[in-house]
């Protein structure tokens, strides 16, 4: 806001009454403008029409009518991989966060100070975040074959890039003052880790470690497509043969399964932070 | 005995904390240091556990220059040299027992120390500590529903866990209301006595440093412009320290007038 000059009251005293300067609010006027013509530019340019969206309105429909009812008596051959996949996530989920633990301490600035050290291993996180998941497991696949492997290497990158990125900023925020105090009793480096860093991190290491658990639940379903394994795979199948039915029946397992382990999850983290 | 011969510290930002201090502080004494900020309090205390290094001179504690120190050493020195921080600085989710006996880490490994594994008689000196601080009753608490004085006198019962030879406190009563202050004041003033702990004390408060001190040591611009017996130390020697006429705000008040200023 720009307050009137003291001096200068009368010829002032008009612009008090908005918030936001005249060229400020000239600035975000022309922003938004832009934004607003990319997104007409883009619909345009990539044939989306939502009118046409409408028009179809009864194939959609005529679709979701298909999958109705579901092929309950498939779920019974979706139970396996459903297990696989969340083995594909636990597995993966535990690797991630066994890795991330030295990785994120090597990649926060409150605990190296060699800034040849930090930036290295900063730059190797954003790195690793860098890749899709997806693209990570047609790269793994096509290296190791088809099978659930590929799919917990490539969870496994994924999720590290991720919560190494989440814990090292974490611990990167804690209060030094701490450290310091334990470093001045003649603690050593992995003292001073385990009785300074550790207790101020910990809640949000288990909420971010549960939180990535829940994502690669997710992730390796879609994994499947590319053949990662797990229910993916089956749900991929079953689309190409149209047997969208059995599809239902196992978007609808999904469904529960996804809900009862982000429920627990959830129940968990409450109890921790 | 701690001995500053010709010691200076520049910090990378050119800034220089200390220039040539030669002083020597002998076994047992409660010294007091005081100067307005900036006068390189901090740094001085902070040199004689190395959380700062000098950039020249020798730094003597119980003759061995301290200044060369380095990973092992270094941490063995800082056993036996414990701090008091302003701001506390405990580990505000642990409990105070765990807080405590974190002064025992630089007397246990590794390993031990990752798993709680110490000695009984370590978990004993930490009670034992806690007791004569009088916090012995909120030894489960977790740190941070403390209040700022009960704060410090858990970090000066994690000090004593140590067995210090020295203690450096670091305006340890700055952030504390008069009454709190005294208290931690007095607690000081009592392991230095009962404990022949050398006692090392940054203060800016006039009143407190007359009450508490031996010996006070005047600094200014990183430079120590007074260094005498309490009783040679009179208003006109703070005016000569501060290089101003002193103000309300350069005393904490005593322990009955409360109302005085608070920070």
């Amino acid at each position: 806001m720009k307050l009137p000059n003291k001096n200068k009251t009368s010829e002032n005293e008009s612009k008090i009454y908005s918030v936001y300067p005249k060229k400020v609010k000239f600035q975000i006027s022309i922003i938004f403008a832009i934004v607003l013509f990319w997104y007409f530019y883009s619909l345009r340019a990539t044939d989306a029409d939502f009118l046409e969206l409408f028009g179809d309105l009864d194939v959609v429909f005529g679709k979701l009518i298909e999958m109705f009812p579901p092929d309950w008596s498939y779920i019974e051959s979706a139970i396996d991989p459903l297990i696989e996949t969340i083995q594909i996530a636990v597995v993966a989920s535990t690797f991630a966060i066994l890795i991330c633990i030295p990785m994120s301490l090597l990649s926060a600035n409150t605990i190296v100070k060699n800034k040849f050290i930090y930036q290295t291993f900063r730059n190797i996180m954003n790195l690793l975040r860098t890749m899709p998941d997806i693209l990570l497991a047609t790269i793994f696949v096509s290296l190791f074959g088809v099978g659930i492997f590929p799919g917990i290497l490539a969870l496994t990158v994924f999720s590290l890039g991720l919560l190494a990125k989440l814990l090292s900023e974490t611990i990167e925020t804690i209060d030094t003052r701490q450290l310091e105090a334990i470093r001045s009793t003649g603690g050593n480096i992995i003292q001073v880790i385990w009785y300074g860093v550790v207790p101020q991190v910990l809640p949000s290491f288990i909420s971010y470690g549960l939180y990535v658990f829940e994502l690669n639940v997710r992730a390796s379903l879609v994994l499947g497509f590319v053949g990662a394994g797990g229910i993916g795979s089956i749900i991929d199948t079953q689309l190409n043969f149209m047997q969208y039915q059995k599809v239902m029946a196992v978007l609808v397992l999904l469904l529960v399964a996804v809900i009862i382990i982000e429920t627990l999850s959830n129940m968990l983290r409450r109890r921790v932070v | 005995m701690i001995t500053f011969k010709d010691v200076s510290l520049v910090y990378p930002n050119g800034t220089q904390g200390l220039k040539d201090i030669n002083v020597t502080i002998n076994k047992g004494e409660f010294v007091v240091i005081v100067g307005l900020s900036g006068a390189g309090k901090s740094t001085f205390i902070r040199s004689i556990n190395r959380m700062v290094t000098p950039t020249s001179g020798q730094l003597l504690v119980e003759d061995e220059d301290i200044l060369k120190l380095e990973g092992k050493s270094l941490r063995k020195l800082r056993t036996k040299v414990g701090m008091i921080f302003q701001n506390y600085n405990l580990v505000n989710r642990s409990s105070v027992i765990k807080n405590t006996i974190s002064g025992r880490l630089g007397h246990t490994g590794t390993l031990r120390s990752i798993f709680n594994l110490y000695s009984k008689e370590d978990k004993m000196k930490a009670y034992d500590n806690l007791k004569r601080v009088n916090m012995e009753e909120k030894v489960y608490s977790r740190a941070d529903e403390l209040s700022g004085g009960q704060q410090q006198r858990v970090s000066i019962a994690r000090v004593l866990t140590q067995d210090p030879s020295i203690i450096l406190a670091d305006e340890p009563v700055a952030s504390l209301d008069p009454p709190t202050s005294h208290q931690v004041m007095s607690y000081l003033r009592r392991v230095n006595k009962e404990d022949n702990i050398t006692t090392i004390v940054n203060l800016h408060f006039i009143d407190m440093a007359m009450e508490y001190a031996d010996r006070i040591i005047g600094m200014r611009d990183g430079e120590i412009v007074f260094d005498g017996p309490v009783s040679e130390v009179s208003d006109k020697t703070f005016e000569q320290i501060y290089n101003r006429p002193i103000r309300d705000e350069d005393l904490r008040g005593s322990e009955e007038n409360e109302t005085s200023e608070q920070e």
